[in-house]
């Protein structure tokens, strides 16, 4: 399995419970669409090498729990994203009102920088809508979040949200806005560039003198 | 007429005896001349010439006299024998009238019949005659006009054949054609016939031809009507066995061409004439596991027709034995053909098999999703099933293949587990999941089709059953006749199209009965099923407090798993999965299975005890030595071996230097417990597995279980007092220490200050583990382990600390003994540890001052569990005499380098 690519980007998959954070995932790495997914426990992973410019780029997706009681297990992959789906489900105005607070745990606990678009899932349900595209839109601006709309059932805009966050990430890296050497930035070098992000380090501390004999 | 002159000699009735004898004399002297024809002789000329001479007349006289004389006798004689004659002239006369009368009657008679004759021809022969003619002409007529019709029949043969054929009347066509032939044949004499008969060879080649390619048609789909009506008109034209061998040329070659259709639609330039394995190349991966299926129902087809034209043979054997040569050699030719058919059998299966084969090579099996790769297996688990009813083949080349892509396609899947559990535990917040405290990893849906087997109650008869399933890759009775269903000729129906269902389970494709444990363990489980096994009690961890571990029961029930924990439980689930339908190589599963757990018991040890900053020599188990040292052997293994893998890299994330979270402990407890937990799963399932692997295999799990497995909680020590090392800090506890005077007179009432700064660390420490408590559900075993390596780790401060002491008295030796006991007084009211543990350390340490000289020099020489200096201490300061002092510090001193 030689995979070989440039860059890797952490990302996350955030939102309230039963938005359809996993079927997006599952949908993007290609897998098939299930009716009746079971929630999530702690975070599950993905990754998927994609091109982007001429640059395949590898991203790492930590798919989140959305329920409440696996925050405290969740939280710590915050840590370090490069880039984060907020997902809110547009059949259900609740999941949409928790986004504030789904922001504020991803700029407070990933990188400050990190680079998140807002996605209505279950958009094939267009018949019981409760959250209308523009107030959406209207949030995202207020936000300074990317949008689009998806449907992990149809997999309409999946690969789009993926693709577009990715972008987003790729050009503040060119601009020199966001710096891939940045411990903590979610960026690294991947196994097709020379440059490498600084090897393993050996971290097998002596055992110090101490005084005593145990 | 008597006196006529008879001849002399002659009758002469009246002349004496005398007369007669002279007569006779006379006669005698005649001259023979004189009886000569008058024409020839003249008498007169004769007797003038023999005239005597000179002539004188007596001689003439008496010449005359004679000849006179003779004359008379000759006359005499003369009419002697005319009357003689005379009667027998008469009767001849007679006769010769009475002939002649008969002629004369002879010819009327003729003329009257040659009348009636010319009367009959007149009134009878011509007519007659005619009619005669006529008839003869006629029949000429007919069989000109018969010849005329057959040749005109012949000419039409061709259409006839032709109309024969569309019918698929082969039989009578051949017939047809073979019955111009001979009619042909039978009129050579005809010039046209010629012309006709080379066409009529042409129509039989082009029939053949026609036969040949309604043989190749059965190869597809056979027809037992058509075939019949083949084998029929082969029979006729005396090629049943050459068409045989056609037949299975043709079965060959429609393998081969199916095959080739089989790919065709899905490749993305079919343009281009390619081989097939080139074909198989050129297949996207992505289309693969459609592409098998199509190819297997395309190969099923053919097998499955030849299935039908062996069975046909079969049933429709009707070898009488029989003495007629004729039939011997049919029997004979039967003979062949039965066997070549059963080889043929074995020749089809091994082009399919190898055609399977080939495509699977090129197919990159090894790159499927697991849903993909088992419906791959699927499909050829049910060649393989096929192809026992077919030919009764066990397919070891198929099984092999099978095998060998199954262990290289979960090494590789492994890897990708293995390295997606790399990344799990790098990123792991070592954060206590919240699961119910009920929890095991039968909660988990990936192992739902395993409870029944993990079920004690039930588990002796399942297992049993499991054993006699998985070890057998046979299909069993019921899939054969479910196979052989599909080899009848009603059914259009193959056994590939179940995998052609969208919602087909893998159960369904392996032909595993469905898990119904609705009849047996439908109580609650269908909400675990649901994965819903988290507390619901527990939706903000604003309301943890009510964990406090005060309340014992609670204590005991906690279950402390991490999300990767969870998540390698999952991978195990799934690895069962795949070893359900894989049986041949279920130890391989398992082995790499364990692996997933070396890697994470691994990985804890690694990420807890990185800053384990005191000597380690008594916090690892002999055991735990190994099992870590076989562990990091086959990590650290460098790259030439691709099964090692890469060392996870300690987190940075975690905060393991702040002493107010007791640095990382609760991590570090999440970390340990949550492999203990692990453990322990594993050996819930021990029994599965253990019956799931052959016999001679089981050792092997036993000493994963015995050697790894039990060893796990081995961990707590060294990881824990990476913790409970830094509760009290041991520069300024030391310091403190050598501040006592222990060369006292008197024994001390009041113990000594240090123990006092030791306590309140404890009790600062016992306030953070309060608070630990709050986050992770800490239960009394891991509390007791902490709080033991906390002991552990004060009674060797103590001893450190006493034996700093140069000048010690038996007042300074009670203060000790005073100081320590009121540290454990304290120790074990915090605790709650009784008795607190390892105090003999200190007590043996502190006791063994006041033990005669030679009881002292046993426990220098057997006591190891302290260093030298600890000893060395120990001599000077309990030995007044200065010459048992030097003896035992000799001893103490040799220990390490004995002699």
């Amino acid at each position: 399995m030689s995979e070989s690519y440039e860059y890797l980007f952490k990302f996350l998959v955030i939102g309230s419970a039963g938005t359809g954070k996993s079927s997006l995932l599952n949908n993007f790495i290609g897998n098939k669409f299930k009716e009746d997914r079971c929630h999530t426990i702690g975070v599950e992973f993905g990754s998927k090498i994609i091109n982007i410019g001429g640059k395949s780029t590898k991203l790492q997706i930590w798919d989140t729990a959305g329920q409440e009681r696996f925050r405290s297990v969740t939280r710590s992959y915050y840590r370090g994203a490069a880039g984060a789906l907020l997902v809110y489900d547009i059949t259900s105005r609740d999941s949409f009102n928790a986004l504030s607070n789904w922001l504020r745990d991803a700029r407070t606990l990933a990188s400050p920088n990190i680079v998140i678009l807002l996605v209505g899932n279950k958009k094939d349900l267009e018949e019981s809508r409760e959250v209308t595209f523009t107030e959406a839109s209207q949030f995202a601006q207020d936000n300074e979040l990317m949008f689009l709309e998806s449907s992990a059932k149809s997999g309409e805009n999946v690969e789009e949200a993926f693709l577009k966050c990715s972008k987003t990430i790729l050009a503040k890296i060119e601009t020199g806005e966001l710096d891939p050497e940045r411990i903590g930035s979610g960026i690294q070098y991947g196994t097709g560039t020379s440059k490498r992000l600084s090897a393993p380090k050996k971290t097998v501390r002596a055992p110090s003198d101490c005084a005593c004999h145990v | 007429m008597e006196n006529r002159h008879a001849p002399p000699g002659v009758n002469s009735r009246s002349q004496t005896a005398a007369q007669s004898a002279a007569d006779l004399e006379v006669l005698r002297e005649i001259d023979h001349v004189y009886f000569s024809p008058t024409s020839e002789f003249d008498a007169a000329r004769y007797v003038l010439e023999h005239a005597p001479s000179p002539p004188d007349c007596v001689a003439i006289e008496a010449m005359f006299s004679k000849l006179k004389r003779q004359q008379q006798v000759v006359s005499g004689k003369a009419l002697h024998l005319i009357s003689q004659q005379r009667d027998n002239c008469d009767r001849e006369f007679a006769e010769i009238q009475n002939i002649r009368a008969q002629l004369s009657d002879t010819l009327d008679t003729c003329k009257k019949a040659r009348e009636r004759l010319k009367t009959a021809s007149n009134h009878l022969t011509i007519s007659t005659f005619v009619i005669l003619a006529n008839v003869r002409k006629r029949q000429i007529i007919k069989s000109v006009l018969k010849s005329l019709q057959l040749l005109q029949s012949l000419r039409s043969v061709e259409n006839d054949v032709a109309e024969f054929l569309s019918k698929k009347e082969y039989y009578e066509a051949i017939d047809l054609i073979l019955k111009g032939k001979k009619a042909a044949a039978a009129h050579k004499e005809f010039t046209c016939i010629a012309d006709l008969a080379t066409r009529l060879q042409d129509t039989l080649d082009m029939t053949e031809e026609r036969l040949d390619s309604v043989l190749a048609s059965i190869c597809y789909n056979f027809d037992e009507n058509v075939f019949k009506k083949l084998k029929k008109a082969y029979d006729l034209l005396g090629k049943t066995q050459a068409a045989m061998e056609q037949l299975h040329m043709h079965y060959s070659s429609a393998v081969n061409e199916s095959a080739l259709e089989a790919i065709k639609p899905y490749l993305n330039n079919n343009s281009m004439e390619m081989k097939f394995q080139e074909m198989c190349q050129t297949v996207p991966t992505t289309k693969a596991p459609l592409c098998l299926l199509n190819l297997c129902e395309k190969l099923f087809l053919v097998m499955k027709s030849y299935y039908l034209l062996v069975s046909w043979h079969t049933k429709n054997e009707d070898t009488v034995p029989s003495s007629n040569v004729f039939d011997i050699e049919k029997n004979v030719s039967r003979e062949y053909i039965k066997q070549k058919l059963k080889a043929g059998l074995i020749r089809i299966w091994n082009d399919v098999q190898a055609k399977v084969s080939t495509f699977l090579k090129s197919s990159g099996l090894e790159e499927f999703p697991f849903e993909k790769f088992i419906q791959m297996l699927g499909i050829l688990r049910k060649l393989t099933q096929v192809a026992e009813i077919f030919c009764g083949d066990k397919s070891d080349l198929l099984q092999d293949f099978i095998k060998t892509q199954s262990v290289s396609y979960i090494k590789n899947y492994h890897r990708g587990r293995m390295e997606e559990l790399k990344l799990f535990l790098e990123n792991e917040g070592w954060e206590q999941c919240p699961v119910k405290s009920t929890f095991n990893l039968q909660n988990l849906q990936e192992f739902k089709q395993f409870r029944k087997y993990l079920n004690p109650f039930k588990s002796d008869t399942s297992i049993a059953k499991t054993q006699s399933d998985a070890t057998s890759s046979a299909p069993s009775q019921d899939d054969s006749v479910y196979i052989s269903k599909y080899f009848t000729q009603k059914t259009s129906r193959t056994p590939f199209e179940i995998f052609r269902n969208e919602n087909v389970t893998n159960d369904d494709i392996f032909g595993i009965e469905p898990e119904s444990d609705a009849s047996d363990e439908s109580d609650d489980e269908p909400d675990e099923l649901r994965r819903d096994f988290v507390e619901d009690d527990r939706h903000d961890y604003t309301t943890t407090n009510d964990y406090i571990p005060t309340s014992p029961s609670k204590l005991k029930e906690s279950v402390i798993v991490t999300n990767t924990t969870l998540s390698v439980l999952r991978n195990c689930g799934q690895y069962l999965q795949i070893s359900r339908y894989l049986p041949q190589i279920s130890l391989e599963v398992i082995m790499l299975m364990n692996q997933l757990f070396d890697y994470y018991f691994y990985a804890v040890h690694l990420f807890f005890t990185s800053d384990l900053d005191v000597a380690s020599s008594t916090l690892y188990t002999s055991k735990l030595n190994l099992v870590l040292k076989r562990i990091s052997n086959s990590i650290n293994v460098s790259t030439e071996d691709n099964a090692s893998f890469e060392c996870p890299s300690i987190p940075q994330h975690l905060d393991m230097d702040s002493e107010a979270n007791l640095h990382g402990l609760s991590e570090r407890i999440v970390g340990v417990e949550s492999v203990i937990f692990l453990a322990k799963q594993y050996e819930l399932l021990h029994p599965y597995l253990e019956s799931i692997v052959a016999q001679h295999q089981r050792m092997i799990l036993e000493h994963f279980r015995d050697n790894t497995l039990a060893v796990v909680a081995d961990l707590r020590m060294p990881v824990y007092m990476c913790s409970a090392s830094k509760a009290v800090d041991a520069r300024s506890a030391l310091i403190a220490m050598s501040q006592v005077r222990w060369d006292v007179k008197n024994v001390a009432v009041e113990h000594s200050p240090y123990v006092d700064m030791i306590i309140r660390k404890i009790q600062v420490f016992a306030l953070r583990l309060e608070n630990i408590s709050s986050k992770v559900t800490l239960n009394l075993e891991v509390i007791n382990s902490i709080w033991s390596m906390v002991s552990k780790f004060i009674v060797h401060l103590l001893v450190e600390g006493f034996s700093n002491a140069t000048k010690c008295s038996n007042g300074g030796r009670g203060l000790m003994q005073l100081d320590y006991r009121q540290l454990f007084v304290k120790l074990e009211k915090i605790s709650r540890l009784k008795p607190v543990p390892f105090q003999d350390y200190v007590d043996r340490y502190v006791k063994a001052y006041y033990l005669p000289r030679n009881e002292l020099e046993c426990f220098v020489k057997e006591k190891t569990e302290y260093s030298n200096k600890h000893l060395l201490a120990l001599v000077s300061s309990a030995c007044e005499n200065k010459r048992d002092r030097q003896a035992l510090s000799a001893i103490v001193e040799n220990k390490d380098n004995p002699a």
